[in-house]
C-alpha cells in the first residue's frame, strides 16, 4: 500500500513537473531559488557570528540536489537556471569575483547532478532510506564517490580565490568534507521530510511529545559530551562521548532513519552552535582546523546512525507486511469458510487463525489446544473422529477426517486436513493445515442421498406396478391352495369321514400355503417400504434365487427361461438387501425387455455368480435380446436416457448409484454372439 | 355323482394347488386324476375314459390355451374347464370360442367348481350318447346292400314301390322284398321312423323325377 501511494505521489509530481510552464513548476523554481539563496545565506551567516568556526557544510546544494531528485531530468535544467541567480546574487552579495563564482557553481551543479543521477538510478525511489542497502548505496554516492570526485573542481574555488597550487590536496579534502557532510546531515533529513510531505501523515500526539523528549535528551547529552571539560581526566572522555548513543540508538529504534537522520542533524546543530560559542571539543584551534574536525568526527558517525535506522525501518517494514499478508490469508481463510492452524511438536503449542476458535465454539480468550478441540466433536463422532483429529494433528496422517461438532444447539461438519512442516534433519517441525466447515456440502449430501432413496423408492414401486399381474398370480396360487384345501377338509368332516391323517395332511399344507403367502407379502412389503438403508451380510446366491421367485409369475408370462448357475462357497458380501433386490429386478427386468421380439423358444436369460479376484461377488446377467444400440454403451447410465416405449430412462443411473453405494462397480456390454450382459462387482465386506 | 366312470383330469404346474383341487375333487366324489405338467397329461390321455379336464391356464411348459388346441386336434372332444389367476377377457374368450365349458378365477369356490364339473359330466354325457347312438345307426346302415341302400334313398324320398321299381328297373315285388329287409335290418318299424333315422345319419334322398 505505501508502495503504490509513493508510487502515485511520485509520478503526480512529476507529471505536474512534465509541463514547464505549469504553475506547480513555477512555484516549485520560485521556491528553489529562494531556498538556495537563503541556504547560502545561513553558511555565510554561521561563518560571520564567531571566529572560531564557518558553516561545516553548504546548504544549496543539498537544496538544488533535493530539486533534482523530484524532478524528471529532463527538467533540471530549469531548476540549475533558477539556482544560477540566486548563486550569483549571494556570492556577489559576499564579494566573490566572477571566475570564482562560477567555477563554484559549476562544481555545486555537479555535485547536485551526479548525486541526484546516482540516486534516482540506484535507489529508484521512496522510501530512500526503507531498507539498508538503499542506505549504503546513498552513503557510497552522495558521502563518498560524488563529493571526492567533485572535489577535484571544487578545490580550484579556493585556488581562484588566492590559495597556492600546492594546497590543492587541502582545498580537496576541505572541499569534499564539506559536501559529504551536507550529504549526511542535511541530505537525509530534508529527502525524509519531502517523502513525507508529498504523503502527509499526521504523527500521533504521543509520538511528536516522545520526538520532542528525545531530542531534549539529545541535545542535553551532546552539550555535556562534546563540552570541553579540562578538568575530566582524558581517560574518561571516549565514555563522555559515548553518552548520546543510548539517545541516538532510542531515536533509531522509535523512529527508524526518520529518527536517525533528525538525530544526525540535531547532533550537527548542537555541535556548530557549542563551537560558536568556544564551548565545544572541536574549538583547538584556527577556524579551518576546528571546522575540518568537526566535519570528519560526523561524516565518520553519521553512516551507522543512518544505517541502524533503516535496518530499524526494514525489519518494521517487513513484520508488517508479514502481519498484513498473514491477516490477508486469515481473512480469505475464514471467508471460505477456513480456519488455519499449525502445532509446534517441540513445544506442543498451536497457532492458529480466529476462525478456528469459532469453528469449535470455542472462546478466544482461551488458549487453543487438541484436548480442548477434541472434548469439542459430537459424542456421537467422538470415538472415531476424535483419534482422526489427534492423528491428523500430531502425524499429519493424509487421511482427511470429517466431524460434527455441536455449538449451541447448532450442529457444524468440520473436516480436518494437515501435513508436516519440514523442519531440520527431514523431521517434521510442525503440522499445518486447516480447519474447514463443509456443514453446506453435507447438508446437501444429506439432502441428495433422501433424495436419491425417494428415487429409488419411486422406481421399485413402479417396477413393482409393472409386475403387479405376476405378483398377484405369486399370491393367488397359495390361496387357492388354502381355499381347496379347507373346503374340502370341511366337506370330509361333514361326511363324518374318520380319515384323520387326511385331515392332518389338508391342514399342513393350509399351513404352508399361508406361510408361502405371507412370504410373497413380506418380500413386497420389503420393496414397497422406504427403511432405513441396511448393512448387513447378504448371501447373493439367496437373494438372486428370491428375486427369481418374485419373477416367476412374470418370467412365465413372457415366456421367458432362466438359468442360475450359483457358485458355491460365494463369500459373504455386506449390503442393503433391498436396494440390491431392487438392482438385480431391474437388470432382470431390462434384460426380459430386450428380449420380448425373440422367439419365444429362444427368450432366455442366464445368471450366474462367482467369487471376483479381489474376494467380492460377481453377478453377470446375459440375455438373447436385442442387445445395446450400438454407440451409446455409455449414455444408457445417463439419467432419462431410454431405448424403452415406457421407460423413464432411471432405471440403470438408480442401480449404478445403489451399486457405487455399495462400494462397487455396474458395467454393460454387448455380448459377442448376440444380447447384452449386465456385470456387477461387490467388494468382500471390510472385516 | 355323474356316472361310473367319469374322471376329472386335473393339469397344473403348482403342486401345491394341484393337490389342494384334487383333494377337493375328490371329497365331492370325482375320480380324479392329476397331472404336474400339461406334457403327462397329453401323453396318458386316453379319449375313451368319460371325464372332462380342470387346466391351468397359466404355465410354464405350455399354457392352457395350447393344451386345448393339442387336445382338439388329437380329437378329443373332451369337455375342458380353465383354471386362471387373472380375469383376463381376451383370454377368456378365446378359450370359450374354442370350446371351454367354462373358465374359473383361482382362488377357485367349490360351489362353483363342482357346477362347472357338474356341467361337464353333462355334456360329456351327452357327447358320448350322441356318439353312441350314431354308432349303431352307422352299424346298421352298414348291414344293408347296396340295392336297399338304393331303396332306402327313394323311400325317404316318398315315392311309391311302383315308381321305385320303374326307377330301379325291375318289378314292383322285388322292390317290396328289398323294402321289407331294410326296414327289418334298420329296425324300424315306421316310415317315419325310417326318415328320422335317415336324418340322424346325414342320408339325403334322391332327387329329381326320373
Amino acid at each position: 500500500m505505501d508502495q503504490i501511494a509513493t508510487d502515485l505521489s511520485l509520478r503526480s509530481l512529476q507529471e505536474r513537473s512534465v509541463r514547464p510552464g505549469g504553475t506547480h513548476t513555477i512555484r516549485n523554481v520560485v521556491i528553489v531559488a529562494v531556498a538556495y539563496y537563503l541556504g547560502a545565506e545561513i553558511a555565510f551567516l554561521i561563518g560571520t557570528l564567531s571566529d572560531r568556526i564557518f558553516a561545516p557544510f553548504w546548504p544549496p546544494n543539498i537544496v538544488l540536489f533535493c530539486a533534482l531528485l523530484l524532478s524528471p531530468p529532463r527538467q533540471w535544467w530549469i531548476y540549475i537556471a533558477a539556482a544560477f541567480p540566486a548563486h550569483t546574487i549571494a556570492e556577489l552579495g559576499v564579494g566573490m569575483p566572477m571566475p570564482q563564482l562560477l567555477v563554484a557553481f559549476v562544481t555545486n551543479c555537479m555535485v547536485a547532478i551526479v548525486n541526484a543521477f546516482g540516486v534516482q538510478r540506484l535507489m529508484v525511489e521512496p522510501p530512500w532510506f526503507g531498507t539498508i542497502s538503499k542506505t549504503i548505496i546513498y552513503v557510497l554516492i552522495t558521502a563518498f564517490l560524488s563529493p571526492a570526485f567533485c572535489a577535484l573542481g571544487g578545490a580550484f574555488v579556493q585556488i581562484l580565490g588566492g590559495g597556492s597550487i600546492d594546497d590543492f590536496g587541502l582545498f580537496w579534502a576541505r572541499w569534499y568534507a564539506s559536501n559529504a557532510l551536507g550529504s549526511l546531515t542535511l541530505g537525509p533529513i530534508a529527502m525524509i521530510c519531502l517523502e513525507s510531505t508529498t504523503r502527509p501523515r499526521l504523527a500521533p500526539a504521543g509520538r511528536a511529545v516522545e520526538a520532542a523528549i528525545v531530542a531534549a535528551f539529545l541535545i542535553a547529552a551532546c552539550i555535556i559530551a562534546f563540552e570541553d571539560l579540562p578538568s575530566i581526566a582524558s581517560g574518561y572522555l571516549p565514555l563522555l562521548l559515548y553518552l548520546p548513543l543510548p539517545i541516538i540508538v532510542w531515536a533509531a529504534v522509535r523512529f527508524g532513519a526518520k529518527g536517525a537522520s533528525g538525530a544526525i542533524f540535531v547532533i550537527s546543530l548542537v555541535l556548530i552552535w557549542r563551537t560558536l560559542n568556544g564551548l565545544s571539543l572541536f574549538d583547538i584551534g584556527s577556524p579551518e582546523t576546528n571546522v575540518f574536525g568537526m566535519q570528519l568526527f560526523l561524516i565518520g558517525l553519521s553512516p551507522p546512525i543512518l544505517l541502524l535506522g533503516s535496518a530499524i525501518d526494514e525489519t518494521r517494514r517487513a513484520e508488517r507486511t508479514t502481519r498484513e499478508s498473514e491477516e490477508r490469508i486469515s481473512f480469505a481463510a475464514a471467508s471460505s469458510n477456513v480456519g488455519l492452524w499449525q502445532y509446534e511438536i517441540a513445544t506442543g503449542t498451536f497457532w492458529a487463525t480466529d476462525y478456528c476458535w469459532t469453528l469449535f465454539g470455542l472462546s478466544r480468550s482461551e488458549p487453543l489446544d487438541l484436548d480442548r478441540l477434541v472434548s469439542r466433536i459430537h459424542p456421537n463422532d467422538a470415538p472415531i473422529a476424535g483419534a482422526a483429529l489427534r492423528s491428523a494433528v500430531l502425524r499429519a496422517t493424509p487421511r482427511d477426517a470429517e466431524f460434527r461438532v455441536q455449538d449451541s444447539g447448532e450442529i457444524r461438519w468440520i473436516s480436518v486436513r494437515a501435513r508436516p512442516v519440514a523442519g531440520r534433519a527431514g523431521k517434521p517441525a510442525a503440522i499445518a493445515g486447516a480447519f474447514s466447515d463443509v456443514t453446506a456440502r453435507k447438508l446437501a449430501e444429506a439432502e441428495a442421498d433422501v433424495q436419491r432413496q425417494e428415487i429409488a423408492h419411486l422406481m421399485r414401486v413402479s417396477m413393482l406396478g409393472e409386475l403387479s399381474g405376476g405378483l398377484a398370480h405369486e399370491l393367488t396360487q397359495p390361496l387357492t391352495a388354502i381355499l381347496s384345501n379347507a373346503q374340502a377338509g370341511k366337506m370330509l368332516l361333514a361326511k363324518g369321514s374318520r380319515a384323520l391323517s387326511e385331515i392332518g395332511n389338508i391342514l399342513d399344507d393350509i399351513i404352508a400355503e399361508d406361510e408361502r403367502a405371507g412370504e410373497v407379502i413380506h418380500r413386497l412389503h420389503g420393496m414397497l417400504k422406504k427403511g432405513e438403508v441396511k448393512h448387513e451380510p447378504i448371501d447373493m446366491n439367496e437373494l438372486i434365487a428370491s428375486t427369481l421367485q418374485l419373477l416367476h409369475s412374470e418370467l412365465i408370462d413372457r415366456r421367458m427361461s432362466v438359468s442360475f448357475d450359483n457358485a458355491a462357497g460365494l463369500p459373504a458380501t455386506r449390503g442393503d438387501p433391498v436396494q440390491l433386490q431392487q438392482t438385480l429386478l431391474n437388470l432382470l427386468m431390462n434384460a426380459m425387455d430386450a428380449t420380448e421380439n425373440v422367439p419365444p423358444a429362444r427368450r432366455t436369460i442366464s445368471i450366474t455368480t462367482a467369487t471376483a479376484d479381489d474376494g467380492g461377488v460377481e453377478v453377470r446377467i446375459y440375455d438373447c435380446g436385442t442387445g445395446l444400440p450400438p454407440s451409446r454403451e455409455r449414455e444408457v447410465f445417463q439419467p432419462f436416457f431410454t431405448t424403452k416405449k415406457r421407460g423413464l430412462g432411471l432405471g440403470l443411473s438408480i442401480c449404478t448409484s445403489i451399486i457405487k453405494l455399495h462400494g462397487g462397480t455396474l458395467s454393460l456390454q454387448n455380448n459377442v454372439r448376440e444380447g447384452a450382459s449386465a456385470v456387477f462387482r461387490l467388494p468382500p465386506p471390510l472385516d | 355323482m355323474g356316472d361310473a366312470g367319469f374322471t376329472t383330469y386335473l393339469v397344473d404346474d403348482d403342486p401345491a394347488v394341484l393337490r389342494s383341487i384334487t383333494r377337493l375333487l375328490k371329497a365331492g366324489g370325482y375320480k380324479t386324476k392329476s397331472f404336474s405338467s400339461p406334457q403327462k397329461f397329453l401323453s396318458a390321455h386316453d379319449p375313451s375314459v368319460p371325464g372332462c379336464a380342470i387346466i391351468d391356464l397359466v404355465m410354464s411348459e405350455l399354457d392352457g390355451l395350447r393344451l386345448q388346441e393339442a387336445l382338439a386336434q388329437s380329437g378329443s372332444k373332451r369337455p375342458i374347464i380353465f383354471l386362471t389367476g387373472r380375469g383376463d377377457v381376451s383370454t377368456s374368450v378365446k378359450a370359450m370360442k374354442a370350446g371351454a365349458v367354462d373358465f374359473l378365477t383361482k382362488p377357485v369356490k367349490r360351489d362353483a367348481l363342482f357346477s362347472a364339473v357338474g356341467h361337464a359330466a353333462e355334456l360329456d354325457a351327452a357327447l358320448r350318447q350322441k356318439r353312441r347312438e350314431s354308432q349303431s345307426i352307422d352299424d346298421r346302415l352298414a348291414a344293408l346292400t347296396h340295392r336297399e341302400r338304393e331303396v332306402l334313398e327313394h323311400v325317404i324320398a316318398g315315392r311309391l314301390n311302383k315308381q321305385i321299381a320303374a326307377s330301379l328297373g325291375t318289378v314292383e315285388k322285388t322292390i317290396k322284398v328289398h323294402r321289407g329287409r331294410m326296414m327289418a335290418k334298420l329296425r324300424v318299424r315306421s316310415v317315419a321312423d325310417l326318415v328320422r333315422l335317415a336324418d340322424r345319419a346325414g342320408i339325403l334322398p334322391v332327387r329329381g323325377d326320373l
